[in-house]
């Protein structure tokens, strides 16, 4: 079931990174990694950068992903987003801007994308 | 970019102006914060703003917004914040120029971006005139309580969008003319009985008569159904109306607790307040973390009626000793010590025991001594030194009642109340300059100063002193009721006559 769960996750990334591309991001990493959790995706669009989650969801049956990013889901994002700008200090300085943005997929029984939506500044 | 937006917060009856201080960050992560002591009501500001930004059809900035309400250490609390921050969000954002004169800002915010009538809109013009503010910009619905300060430029805004329009040059709002604003109509509902209703009481309405022209408190006794509730209604409608100054004091008070109506102004008819013998010290008295006024507050310069006085909790009954002796209440919380004035006339009825019928001609009594003095130890004697006028209502015959025959003569409360206000008009003249508006809250100086005592009726208060022991309070307080029984009749001097009749309502110790 974990490893299930993973290779879902690794769709939904790449799904949504496919998507970011393509709206005008720059993707600078995915996955990045820390001892409290990771970021699935870091990406640049508007000289602002962003800390985005992606949710994916085989059919939204048990609910759609969005209601699956909850409080502490964010404090999480929050939280390693803050790490990242005190780990990479000239990243962080060369951009003026942060939010934290969330990529919702919803995909059905043969892993075909039923929508993608993205949310900018789910923090606010 | 760094605004600031000045508005005021109500501490007590005093405002103090508070400047709102917007800044906006192109840095970071998004968000909203609001420092400086705000309670529970500001912090939901956010929503508030947020939402009647969008809807007005601005676009709510991404960005980092410190809103800082200052000076920092007051504790600020209320809607009246919206209007400051929105208005400073949309400067900062460099969508609104502000005016160059000094300009409050205050009121609630609808979500639709329209603004709510808020409380306290008279407050804030007076501290607008204090701190020489120009211009003042209120909700439309509370521009009539502001516009009554003169010297101050009201605009009356309807919605947030209106007044963008306004202050970027396009349609302008006009001046706010005050309107006179008229509750007499609506208090005269109020009033359920008239004087004339009542049958019989003939000396209970005198009593009722003196105690309204000189502001006495006054206790009544009786046994059930006697008419001392329907007494007490009654003398709302024999209430003089508020002087100038007397209608200023009450209506801050009204304005802090919000009783003004939307379109109000100067609150003109005499409070008439009743308090349930549930009310608690601080409902009664004022109090809170806040300090917010109590209903003897409310009833500032006009008439608290508490009905059933006896089963008043007893340290809430002791509490009233010190705001009926000085007029005033200060209350002292560790965020800061406030005064209000509690300048009324207290009318308090009670039965004589707990069955209600001890000394009724008719009805046997059922209480055991021990029961009576319970009950009536609960009305301690400092208390009922500080009532002037003591009288029992006994009940009226039934024959009196439904006899259909011609009706005895007896006034009517129009009647009534134009004896008390003649009363009112001297004592008026007589206190010209002086905070002090009734015979009832002299003090003794004025006493020495302008009770001329008829020699006769000297001697008489002499020798009442002498033989009932009468405190030296009961003594200066037979004076201030015989001068307004004096004023009623219209002579200058106190003489014997008035004397005798003060001393028919003095307290009677268990015979």
């Amino acid at each position: 079931m974990k490893q299930f769960n993973r290779t879902l996750g690794k769709l939904g990334e790449d799904k949504a990174t496919e998507y970011l591309r393509k709206n005008g991001f720059e993707v600078l990493e995915r996955n990045y990694l820390t001892k409290f959790g990771e970021i699935d995706i870091i990406a640049v669009k508007d000289n602002i950068l962003r800390f985005v989650e992606v949710k994916l969801k085989k059919g939204d049956d048990f609910g759609t992903p969005e209601e699956m990013i909850g409080k502490n889901k964010m404090f999480q994002v929050t939280r390693i987003s803050q790490f990242y700008l005190m780990a990479k200090p000239d990243i962080a300085k060369k951009y003026d801007q942060y939010s934290i943005d969330a990529v919702c997929v919803v995909v059905d029984e043969n892993e075909e994308v039923e929508r993608i939506n993205l949310y900018e500044n789910i923090g606010f | 970019m760094l605004t600031k937006i000045l508005s005021a917060a109500h501490f007590g009856l005093d405002p103090t102006p508070i400047e709102v201080e917007v800044n906006v960050f192109k840095k970071g992560f998004p968000g909203f914060s609001i420092i400086g002591l705000p309670n529970k009501s500001i912090e939901e500001a956010k929503e508030r703003v947020k939402t009647a930004l969008i809807n007005s059809g601005f676009d709510f900035p991404n960005l980092k917004i410190i809103v800082n309400l200052a000076p920092a250490d007051i504790p600020k609390e209320g809607s009246l914040y919206d209007l400051p921050i929105a208005i400073g969000i949309l400067a900062s954002m460099e969508e609104v120029i502000l005016p160059k004169e000094k300009s409050f800002f205050y009121g609630e915010l609808s979500l639709d971006g329209s603004l709510r009538h808020t409380k306290g809109a008279f407050l804030l013009a007076l501290a607008a005139r204090h701190e020489k503010v120009k211009n003042v910009f209120v909700p439309a619905p509370s521009a009539n309580e502001a516009s009554v300060v003169k010297g101050v430029d009201v605009y009356p805004v309807v919605s947030l969008k209106q007044l963008i329009t306004h202050l970027n040059g396009g349609d302008k709002i006009e001046k706010f003319k005050h309107v006179n604003y008229d509750n007499e109509t609506e208090n005269a509902n109020l009033v359920e009985f008239d004087f004339s209703e009542i049958i019989g009481q003939e000396s209970a309405k005198r009593a009722m008569t003196i105690a309204a022209a000189g502001g006495h408190n006054i206790f009544m006794q009786g046994s059930p159904g006697a008419g001392k509730t329907m007494l007490a209604r009654a003398a709302a409608g024999i209430l003089p109306p508020l002087s100038e100054d007397e209608s200023l004091e009450v209506t801050k008070i009204y304005s802090l607790t919000g009783n003004i109506p939307p379109g109000g102004g100067l609150i003109r008819t005499r409070p008439f307040r009743t308090a349930h013998h549930t009310t608690s010290i601080i409902g009664l008295i004022g109090g809170g973390s806040d300090p917010h006024p109590g209903e003897i507050s409310l009833a500032h310069n006009g008439v608290l009626f508490l009905d059933e006085f006896p089963e008043f909790s007893r340290g809430t009954l002791e509490a009233l000793r010190q705001p009926m002796e000085d007029g005033k209440i200060s209350v002292t919380r560790i965020a800061a010590s406030v005064d209000f004035p509690a300048n009324f006339m207290l009318i308090a009825a009670s039965n004589p025991c707990p069955c209600g019928y001890l000394g009724d001609p008719k009805k046997e009594c059922k209480c055991t001594p021990r029961m009576i003095m319970k009950y009536q130890a609960k009305l301690s004697g400092p208390l009922m030194d500080r009532i002037d006028l003591h009288i029992n209502v006994s009940p009226v015959d039934v024959d009196k009642l439904i006899s259909t025959k011609s009706k005895p003569q007896t006034l009517n409360s129009k009647k009534i109340r134009e004896q008390v206000i003649r009363a009112r008009e001297i004592q008026q003249k007589r206190f010209k300059g002086l905070k002090v508006y009734t015979n009832s809250s002299m003090k003794n100086k004025h006493i020495k100063e302008f009770c001329d005592i008829d020699k006769g009726a000297y001697l008489l208060l002499k020798q009442a002193v002498n033989t009932y022991n009468l405190s030296a309070r009961t003594y200066f307080r037979l004076i201030k009721v015989s001068q307004t029984i004096a004023d009623l009749a219209g002579d200058k001097k106190i003489m014997p006559n008035h004397v005798a009749e003060a001393l028919q309502y003095r307290i009677r110790t268990s015979e």
